[in-house]
């Protein structure tokens, strides 16, 4: 399980979606796409939109934080 | 069965929870996250005992609060899809196929960012059209960007931009700013920040990314044009009734009719509260009073029953 996440420092929704990670135990990379410039051009290649946070699980990628549509790709019930 | 289902988990929901629990109401509580639309706010200064709180506290002080209380039960990450009247209340279902009997319901599931509604708006969603300031400002670094919307959104946006932004437009439809003068001082002084009034927007420009925009100078009729890369959308917000648009009295602009002295809606055992209402005024404050207002008077009407 690779989980990516691409956040700006300011972002709400990123702290939510890495609180959400952090209590069901799954592992993350996060990419500060403001100070990462990589990574931003990464995150805009996957996306195809500038707006944070992009989440990348396996390689199936959600823009914004759907909690239930990843929680279902991620394997997480409840 | 549950005597009251709550919609929502913004401060109406939250509030509403509270005092279901403490009337020993059997509730349940839907919604897909806490804390409303406010939780992107970086700070809000007017959610009265606190000088000074982000949104994403605000949201898990809500949640805590609620939490602490004893026999209400919660439904989180699901928003409900419908409601349909039975013999004996009501029958809910959630997006996430949850079936929910209860026999009255308190909907306070709030509204929603507005667009526009121009052309390049949609195509350009994400690609410099952005809809949510405190995430997106550092990603407009030394860039020109505009603001749409004077109210308190727009100039919490530009608040938001000020420390990241190379130039910041505010675009307002009429000649007064309509969000709290305090904000405003503070924009109207700020060298970065350029105010233009009167403004109609036309429409945005750019094919993979934002160039600019055109708008209308309502006082002299001159169609105008500025570089931007980036436009922050910040004109109001539409509510979250479409789920019970073919059940309730809805007004022009989608927002539940309520009795302002009950919360009542059209639909006996139905009642409403907040952004999602007809109340004049959108804050916080209003609607967690106007929440505990609705359940006050659910109980009184559980007790009758």
């Amino acid at each position: 399980m690779a989980v990516k996440i691409y956040t700006t420092p300011t972002c709400v929704y990123c702290k939510i979606a890495k609180e959400f990670f952090t209590k069901h135990n799954v592992k993350y990379e996060e990419y500060d796409v403001f100070e990462d410039l990589t990574a931003r051009e990464e995150m805009i290649n996957k996306s195809h939109q500038l707006g944070v946070p992009v989440i990348d699980v396996n390689g199936e990628i959600f823009i914004g934080f759907n909690r239930s549509a990843i929680a279902k790709s991620l394997g997480i019930t409840s | 069965m549950y005597d009251l289902a709550i919609i929502g988990g913004g401060p109406a929901g939250a509030a509403a929870g509270v005092y279901a629990a403490r009337k020993k109401i059997k509730s349940v509580l839907i919604t897909d996250f806490f804390g409303g639309q406010s939780l992107v706010s970086a700070d809000i200064q007017n959610w009265i005992g606190v000088p000074s709180i982000s949104g994403l506290d605000l949201g898990k002080a809500l949640e805590n609060h609620l939490r602490a209380q004893e026999g209400i039960e919660i439904i989180e990450g699901n928003f409900v899809t419908t409601i349909e009247k039975n013999e004996i209340g009501f029958s809910l279902k959630t997006d996430q196929n949850k079936t929910i009997e209860v026999k009255t319901v308190l909907i306070t599931s709030g509204s929603h960012h507005k667009k526009l509604g121009v052309p390049g708006e949609e195509k350009l969603n994400g690609k410099g059209v952005a809809f949510c300031s405190t995430c997106d400002a550092p990603l407009f670094k030394d860039k020109n960007v505009a603001v749409i919307g004077g109210g308190n959104s727009g100039l919490e946006a530009v608040l938001d931009l000020q420390p990241y932004a190379r130039k910041i437009y505010l675009l307002h439809r009429s000649e007064n700013l309509k969000g709290d003068p305090v904000t405003a001082e503070k924009i109207k002084t700020d060298s970065k920040a350029t105010i233009i009034f009167n403004v109609e927007v036309q429409k945005f420009i750019g094919e993979d990314s934002v160039l600019g925009l055109e708008y209308k100078d309502k006082a002299s009729g001159a169609i105008k044009k500025i570089d931007v890369e980036g436009i922050f959308v910040e004109v109001g917000s539409a509510p979250n009734s479409n789920f019970v648009k073919n059940l309730l009295d809805l007004n022009k602009w989608g927002e539940i009719v309520v009795d302002h002295k009950t919360q009542r809606t059209s639909v006996t055992g139905i009642w409403a509260a907040g952004d999602v209402t007809d109340v004049i005024y959108k804050q916080n404050n209003i609607s967690v009073g106007d929440a505990i207002k609705g359940v006050l008077n659910i109980y009184d009407f559980l007790k009758l029953k």
